[in-house]
């Protein structure tokens, strides 16, 4: 059987054509005379749009399909703020260095303005008046980004119930976001997922035998951060085990499941507060 | 291929990715496309214009586009929906693409599509990138023509590039192909070989 369909039922529809693709025989290979034969095209050029058809038939059909997963719109987000965050710190670094190199007593030593107090006193009365602007255009950045952040984490509560009530829809997108998406996700390992952020320590493992990384984005959450040096990676581990699950709720039945959120993240406080590993068979 | 002054250059309508032009003819890029930089390498690589090119990890349809302009026909395989989007804005002025959204491990999901091809092209950053050749020999004419560009660093980080282009070569070898010609793309590509075999 080819793209056209059998004896007797040649068709160059695309839309017929597209499921006799589903169930192929690679033995027979497709052939333009076959198809003059037939009588449905009269010549190589009307083979050719024919399979192009049917072709982009598909083609456009699985883009539609892909970009429709309900987590395409979260992953945009989270990239768009993680880039502002870069463009961000670079901007600040930048206009905090030219008003040190105009105002000579101007230092970052000793002095507990953060960096955001800094911008908006420039916005106010920075001494060159082509600095004033760009302090506020930079402030309205931060305003942007505080404004994304938030809706970055409601759609994540919303797209990933589970795994959100575990880290947090920030870190929970990043993860996401990182690993290529929420069906990438769900197939992965915990090891992997506990490692996702921090390629470059594991590959320098890999090749040359340096400690191996404990976490990679997981670090962003609070009780790996947190947690005692020497229980840290214990507690990314058991983390990254129960995300690994929450993945797969998230993945394939797409709603909170109160029960497993309490024990996983009971599990995880107890490790927290110095208990033991509770050992399940 | 054309050449001008020693440029590889391709005959079609331009504008596809803001290439460059002289008299004419598109300049195709040894930087941007490992074809190109394999041509600059071995000037005997060619497209005849009677042939059917089977080209597997078509991405933006930027390689594409200067292969069809040479080929009579080109079916480009390519799996990520964002860089397909761009490809089949290039396949709508190029009537002579055939663009297939679909994964190159598995053929069988678009074999029913393919027609014998004078020429398999692959390029896709994948470790099993000699398993996907060999799933596709059945769609190339005997005494066809197979190119494999091996990303060496996709294939396992642990080992030196060396290695795993030697393993490759023996695979092929393994896979009824005879390996005519290799090179490394140094310096267009970095960690990354040409391996050219034809079909017994």
């Amino acid at each position: 059987m080819n793209w056209y369909g059998n004896k007797g039922s040649y068709s160059t529809a695309p839309e017929i054509c597209a499921k006799n693709i589903a169930s192929p025989d690679t033995g027979t290979l497709c052939r333009t005379e076959d198809l003059i034969e037939a009588g449905l095209v009269k010549d190589r050029a009307e083979y050719l749009a024919a399979v192009r058809n049917t072709a982009f038939y598909l083609a456009e059909k699985g883009i539609a399909e892909a970009l429709s997963e309900k987590d395409t719109g979260l992953l945009q987000m989270v990239r768009m703020l993680d880039e502002l965050d870069r463009v961000i710190n670079l901007l600040t670094e930048r206009i905090l260095e030219w008003h040190q190199g105009e105002t000579p007593s101007a230092s970052r030593k000793y002095t507990r303005a953060g960096a955001d107090k800094m911008l908006q006193k420039l916005a106010k009365n920075a001494s060159n008046p082509a600095m004033k602007p760009v302090a506020r255009e930079i402030l309205s950045l931060n305003a942007l980004r505080a404004k994304l952040t938030k809706e970055v984490s409601a759609e994540a509560d919303k797209v990933l119930p589970n795994m959100s009530a575990l880290v947090g829809g920030l870190v929970a997108a990043r993860l996401v976001s990182r690993a290529g998406g929420l069906k990438d996700i769900s197939r992965m390992a915990s090891s992997s997922i506990q490692v996702l952020g921090a390629e470059s320590a594991l590959f320098s493992h890999i090749r040359t035998g340096t400690p191996s990384p404990k976490h990679g984005l997981l670090f962003q959450h609070r009780r790996v951060h947190n947690a005692p040096r020497e229980i840290r990676g214990r507690v990314a581990r058991v983390l990254a085990a129960k995300l690994a699950a929450a993945s797969r709720l998230d993945y394939f039945r797409g709603e909170r499941v109160p029960e497993f959120i309490e024990s996983a993240n009971k599990k995880i406080d107890d490790l927290m507060n110095g208990g033991e590993e509770v050992k399940h068979d | 291929m054309i050449e001008i002054n020693g440029t590889l250059v391709s005959p079609g309508k331009g504008g596809v990715y803001g290439e460059k032009m002289i008299n004419g003819y598109r300049i195709w890029d040894p930087y941007r496309s490992k074809l190109s930089a394999l041509w600059y390498l071995d000037k005997s690589t060619d497209i005849a214009s009677d042939e059917v090119v089977l080209y597997l990890g078509a991405a933006n349809g930027t390689t594409v586009s200067h292969v069809a302009d040479y080929a009579e026909s080109v079916y480009a395989v390519e799996f990520a929906p964002r860089p397909m989007q761009d490809l089949l804005e290039v396949a709508k002025r190029r009537k002579n693409i055939i663009p297939v959204f679909a994964d190159a491990t598995r053929p069988k999901e678009y074999a029913g599509f393919l027609e014998a091809a004078d020429l398999l092209y692959q390029d896709v950053a994948q470790p099993d990138q000699t398993s996907i050749i060999r799933k596709h020999l059945p769609f190339v004419k005997a005494g066809g023509r197979v190119i494999l560009m091996l990303k060496t660093r996709s294939v396992d980080i642990r080992k030196s590039p060396e290695e795993v282009f030697c393993e490759a070569c023996k695979e092929l070898e393994d896979a009824g192909l005879s390996v005519e010609k290799t090179f490394w793309l140094s310096p267009y590509h970095a960690d990354h070989a040409a391996i050219v075999c034809k079909k017994i």
